[in-house]
């Protein structure tokens, strides 16, 4: 059995290369990789800085009062509390957040997204010059940089191209591929040898996630990320190359053949990538996006990605991506059984 | 008996199809299922194949159930009227995966190769053969497991003279070797040169099942063609 299933997975991955599904899988990290090297380059004299400062903290009256006479590099965001600060800066709305240091109480805490930016140097560099003109050569007001995630804006927007890759390859690639063996009668010529359903259904959801492991390394590789828990991010982006690969062959057996695939298959891509994909930057799609396997996935790898996670708290989402794969799966066992679509 | 059938039925919308049907088929024999479009002919191969599931009734091959798949696979060789091979890969290529599949030596690749003449396009990309090299190679795949019953749906559909020529001798090699083969066909040349027995279909049902001389005598083949 695991023989066929190799055979079968292997037969797969070679239609994969011959009806160039695989340039797919190479050009999107290549694309992703290009366009990350036209991020972070802001033009950052376009426009004032935008910087929290939170309303009950003790800040120094020579800070504000510079801060405010500078209002054309920056304006002052009033926030209620830190975290309203950090979602701010998550949503780009505000650049910095400014807390009291807890080791030395007469200084001031950066709250960044990333350190490594142009945004941080211009921030740090503006209040210099204000507590030059304020107060002369004394000690910086700004002791401590802190970041919000670590890595990037390349890192920040990686959980968003994994997803991409996830649910190309479950809504776009497998069901026309499914749907290409049913209009020509393959998978039937298939059956009338010793493999049975099973069979062919775990080689094509195998290969689905050979594919989705495969591009997710060149993203890796290209990209030079890093992940602190390895095997953890492994197996979680098998759990979700499962999930997304047997949905996606679910899909493929709806549809009579591969024109209505690939339309079927767009449907569900975009609902899947947007409302997960900017969950961040809306409440209304924060509230629905949950809903979707998809952000099941989007979530934790974020987690993992940006925060440095790890996989010991997830287990609610490793139940749902398991839960819908092994659910599609199901279905599509029962399609194939019926011979759905298939005379 | 070899192949067994009882009131197998398949039903679409229920008028097209087949109506509940009964038959046994000796070992050997050559049979011609012939029919309007829509007789059903071609729902009886696929019932018989496994590829679509009766509503009612069954079948056996050799005693064992049909839907006992596991058990009949091997028994059995279907090629379909449109040869359903994997395009992109070799003649060889497909062979080998389809003997692979079936626990069968590649030796056997090599005597299905020379057998329908097929060497010296083994190489070659299913998708740049000709129609009637892509039903040779999708007969020869049929017969990798050596199954005791072959079915033909329009097996020379499309195909040139010579083809269809060349397609007759290869059934004759085959019946010759003992199996059993249903055909299904529109055209009474075809019907006279290579059938041992023929089964007509009507509206999903037998009308006629006897003897090439018996049907060319009745008036069946006339009211069937009448035009």
């Amino acid at each position: 059995m695991i023989r066929n299933i190799l055979v079968l997975t292997f037969n797969d991955l070679l239609i994969a290369i011959k009806n160039k599904a695989i340039y797919l899988i190479i050009f999107i990290p290549f694309f992703v990789f290009i366009s990350l090297n036209f991020i972070d380059k802001p033009n950052a004299d376009s426009s004032p800085l935008e910087i929290g400062f939170i309303q009950h903290e003790a800040y120094a009256p020579a800070i504000i009062d510079s801060v405010a006479a500078a209002e054309q590099v920056i304006t002052m965001t009033w926030i209620q509390n830190e975290q309203e600060g950090k979602t701010l800066l998550k949503e780009k709305k505000i650049d910095g957040i400014l807390l009291r240091n807890k080791n030395a109480p007469d200084s001031l805490t950066l709250l960044v997204l990333k350190k490594e930016s142009l945004h941080t140097i211009v921030i740090v560099e503006s209040f210099l010059a204000l507590q030059k003109a304020a107060e002369g050569n004394r000690d910086a007001w700004i002791a401590d940089i802190e970041a919000l995630y670590a890595g990037g804006i390349q890192r920040q927007t990686l959980p968003t191209w994994i997803l991409m890759i996830v649910l190309l390859i479950g809504f776009i690639i497998l069901p026309a591929q499914v749907a290409e063996e049913k209009e020509k009668k393959l998978i039937l010529a298939l059956l009338q040898t010793p493999i049975n359903e099973f069979e062919w259904l775990l080689a094509k959801t195998l290969t689905g996630m050979v594919l989705t492991m495969v591009a997710v390394l060149i993203l890796h590789l290209l990209g030079g990320f890093g992940v602190v828990d390895l095997t953890g991010y492994i197996a979680f982006i098998a759990v979700g190359g499962f999930c997304f690969s047997a949905y996606g062959v679910f899909l493929g057996f709806l549809c009579r053949n591969q024109a209505s695939a690939r339309t079927l298959g767009v449907v569900f891509y975009l609902p899947h990538l947007l409302p997960s994909a900017l969950s961040d930057f809306s409440q209304q799609l924060s509230s629905i996006a949950p809903l979707l396997p998809s952000y099941q996935f989007y979530g934790p790898l974020r987690a993992i990605l940006l925060e440095d996670g790890t996989m010991a708290n997830l287990s609610f989402e490793w139940s749902y991506l398991l839960l819908v794969g092994t659910l599609t799966f199901f279905f599509s066992y029962l399609l194939m059984k019926r011979r759905w679509l298939m005379k | 008996m070899q192949v067994e059938v009882r009131g197998l039925t398949k039903l679409y919308n229920l008028d097209r199809g087949l109506r509940p049907t009964s038959f046994v088929v000796r070992q050997g024999e050559l049979i011609a299922v012939v029919g309007h479009n829509g007789a059903g002919k071609s729902t009886l191969m696929k019932m018989l194949a496994n590829w679509i599931l009766p509503d009612n009734g069954e079948a056996m091959i050799d005693g064992i159930l049909l839907k006992n798949r596991t058990a009949v696979v091997g028994k059995v060789g279907f090629v379909p009227e449109v040869p359903n091979l994997f395009d992109f890969f070799s003649v060889e290529y497909n062979l080998k995966l389809f003997a692979y599949l079936f626990r069968m030596p590649f030796s056997r690749v090599d005597e299905v190769l020379s057998e329908f003449n097929l060497r010296p396009f083994r190489k070659n990309k299913i998708q740049t053969l000709s129609k009637g090299l892509k039903q040779r190679v999708n007969i020869g795949r049929a017969l990798l497991a050596n199954p005791s019953v072959l079915l033909f749906d329009e097996p020379t559909s499309g195909l040139d003279f010579e083809m269809t020529k060349e397609l007759y001798r290869l059934l004759k090699n085959i019946h010759a070797a003992g199996k059993t083969i249903f055909f299904t066909s529109h055209r009474p040349e075809e019907i006279k040169t290579l059938a041992t027995r023929i089964l007509v279909l009507h509206e999903g049902s037998i009308i006629f099942d006897g003897s090439p001389k018996e049907y060319f005598q009745s008036q069946v083949h006339e009211n069937l063609y009448a035009l």
